[in-house]
């Protein structure tokens, strides 16, 4: 009898410590988080400083029980910001890693190729880098953007250079991908509806290094008040010192003004120098920003990588990503379907970049904190209360 | 004078300028293939290695280390650049190329080049990084007018150097001893060898010779390009269709195909769009090659170089 009861307090006893050394088993999950991004090729540079950014949020995360007691495994793989290599990879790590979602890709033309794929795996896609408007206007499900598309861009840029800056003829130039384009339309149907007068649409390949014939071109136009610009960084330097040789824009000492989009990152001043004075644009992020969310971000980031070293909007946007997810983790989901649940109901939620809310389409919609600067003589940004 | 003139003399000059940059870095390509009769597929990275020995160069070692003012630190980096291009080219070819060739394979060494290329482009991108340097010149910021014509010192000195380059290279090729000796390799090894005429020697300078241009290419590109890691295969491909255009491995012809490149590139922008550059250039090579195969000088191999 004893020894039956022995045999059942055993089996009692075994049976609860079976199931609490299984309770947190089932309640710790390691959550994939599948990156795209570019690291090899001339947009590489998106890729190392989204790495910094997304490195820094999972040290943050991992380091101590991780989010409701699950940590986060991230495999970053290079999608070289073209559609059919992004394709193919996005294609391999379903199948190989299977993610709780996908963050990537930059450039709009590689989003695009990747948004049905995911679309169709029912995963997540999360995206802090494309403009290109088709992105969120395609009727996905599982796709999210915590990036100003181009119309969010475009249209307050058109419409601030019609009424703010007086300007009533622009020349457009853009890159000529589907994130230059849907730029420089969004900007030119705001500026025609307001009254301006769009003189020239200047596009250009990402191969071309020697601007001098386009700032020929545009000086012959006569005067010309804005010069909206649309293109990656490196060649953006290159055009304006261009533009400011031909005297065209204020930088060398002509009348126009050059505006652009969040496409610049912190530093771009520096490295066009005195050809980039009187150039206006958005930004989003923005490192003089005292928000307590921005001010803990570059002091994390400069313990990290340098006290010398500024984040630039790729750095934050990347981070930003990460926190979304923690976000989303942190109300509970745990797979593919309960993240893009979440995600679709997150509202408010102050990030580096801004207040995240999604609408229906899967893009955020809280302006709030992308405000317009113009580069001073001394190459350091005025806000514009515009 | 009218604006049209103005405009007309504007894109002229920017094209000639845009030509003389396109010169310096299909010469490479055209000596190497007029001589031993092979494409380098990797001349695109000596000239981004150009282009980084000379911003280091300029803008550490000589202005900071030596404290040379910034014109002199950047003259004195176009040297830099050229040894840097010599001494890879040098290596690599002892290294690579004429192990190869040796065995006798004349598609081993073809492939040898794009593996090469793969090489020096994603150990420059460990090296270097991927974010866009800021290379500027002196010579960038000075601008001169002449009425309603301007241009950049800097382009003044692309011409004038690229002049140099080619006068020089013509003088070495027709009046020295070594530059007839590789004329005679490129017109028949076999009996240069006979002449007593080192043909591994000579093919080795030959390499040399172009990486050294590519290294100056690069030092004179680096202020005009976006400096990064990929910058040299931003400009190969014109260089390409320019050196086939010319009459692959002819010098004279690639000079014509190049200024002509630069211009047509600067009144395709002026008059049907920047986008459309890369569809004229090459509506142009199709163009020569169905009508005129052997390129703009018509191919006679003992000429070539």
């Amino acid at each position: 009898m004893i020894s039956r009861r022995l045999v059942e307090g055993i089996a009692l006893f075994a049976a609860i410590g079976c199931a609490l050394a299984s309770a947190p088993a089932l309640a710790q999950k390691t959550i994939k988080i599948g990156v795209l991004i570019p690291v090899s090729g001339p947009a590489s540079y998106f890729g190392v400083q989204g790495k910094e950014g997304m490195d820094l949020a999972l040290d943050q995360i991992n380091r101590g029980s991780g989010v409701n007691g699950n940590h986060f495994e991230v495999k970053i793989e290079d999608s070289a910001c073209s559609p059919l290599q992004a394709t193919n990879t996005a294609k391999r790590m379903l199948e190989q890693f299977k993610p709780d979602v996908v963050i990537g890709e930059e450039c709009s033309d590689a989003s695009l190729a990747i948004a049905p794929i995911f679309e169709q795996a029912h995963v997540p896609m999360l995206n802090a880098g494309s403009a290109t408007n088709q992105l969120t206007e395609s009727g996905y499900k599982y796709v999210f953007r915590i990036f100003p598309n181009a119309k969010q861009q475009g249209i307050p840029l058109g419409r601030n250079a019609y009424t703010k800056l007086g300007a009533r003829t622009a020349v457009l130039l853009y890159e000529k991908t589907n994130a230059g384009v849907d730029n420089a339309d969004g900007f030119a149907k705001e500026f025609e509806a307001a009254g301006g007068k769009i003189l020239a649409r200047i596009d250009f390949g990402r191969d071309v290094n020697d601007f001098t014939p386009i700032a020929t071109r545009i000086a012959a136009l006569g005067k010309v008040d804005v010069l909206p610009t649309f293109g990656l960084e490196g060649q953006q330097v290159r055009l304006s010192q261009a533009l400011a040789q031909a005297q065209v824009v204020k930088g060398g000492g002509g009348s126009g003004i050059q505006m652009g989009s969040i496409w610049l990152p912190w530093g771009y001043d520096a490295k066009a120098g005195q050809a980039s004075v009187g150039y206006v644009r958005i930004v989003q992020f923005d490192p003089t920003e005292k928000r307590k969310v921005v001010t803990d971000f570059i002091a994390a980031f400069r313990a990290r990588y340098g006290a010398d070293k500024t984040p630039t909007h790729i750095n934050a946007h990347a981070y930003d990503t990460i926190q979304l997810v923690a976000e989303a983790v942190r109300q509970g989901a745990t797979d593919a379907e309960s993240i893009r649940d979440r995600f679709s109901r997150i509202k408010d939620l102050e990030l580096t970049t801004g207040k995240i809310t999604f609408d229906a389409s899967g893009q955020t919609v809280d302006p709030s904190v992308i405000h317009f600067v113009e580069t001073q003589p001394d190459l350091s940004w005025k806000s514009l209360p515009w | 004078m009218p604006d049209i003139l103005a405009l007309v003399l504007q894109q002229t000059l920017n094209g000639v300028y845009l030509g003389c940059l396109y010169v310096l870095v299909a010469l490479g390509l055209t000596l190497i293939y007029g001589v031993m009769n092979q494409i380098n597929f990797a001349h695109a990275d000596f000239v981004t290695i150009g282009a980084f020995t000379a911003f280091f160069s300029a803008s550490r070692l000589a202005t900071h280390v030596l404290g040379l003012p910034d014109a002199t630190a950047y003259l004195l980096s176009i040297f830099f650049a050229m040894g840097a291009g010599a001494l890879l080219g040098y290596l690599i070819n002892a290294a690579v190329f004429a192990p190869l060739r040796d065995r006798g394979d004349e598609l081993r060494p073809l492939i040898a080049t794009i593996g090469v290329s793969v090489l020096l482009e994603n150990g420059q991108l460990a090296l270097f990084g991927p974010i866009p340097y800021s290379f500027d010149s002196p010579f960038t910021q000075h601008t001169l007018r002449l009425g309603k014509i301007f241009f950049s010192a800097q382009s003044l000195l692309v011409v004038v150097v690229a002049a140099l380059a080619i006068g020089g290279l013509h003088a070495f090729m027709r009046h020295t001893y070594l530059g007839k000796a590789l004329r005679a390799v490129s017109q028949d090894r076999e009996t240069a060898g006979l002449m007593g005429i080192n043909e591994r020697y000579l093919i080795g300078l030959t390499i040399v010779i172009a990486s050294a241009l590519a290294g100056l290419a690069g030092a004179l590109l680096g202020p005009v390009i976006v400096l990064t890691p990929f910058a040299g295969s931003s400009v190969i491909v014109k260089a390409f269709a320019i050196v086939i255009i010319g009459g692959f491995g002819n010098m004279e012809g690639t000079i014509i195909a190049g200024i002509l490149v630069g211009i047509i590139e600067a009144f395709t922008v002026q008059y049907l769009g920047s986008g459309l550059i890369d569809l004229v250039v090459f509506v142009l090579l199709l163009a020569m090659l169905a009508v005129r195969p052997t390129g703009l000088i018509a191919e006679r191999r003992e000429e070539n170089v």
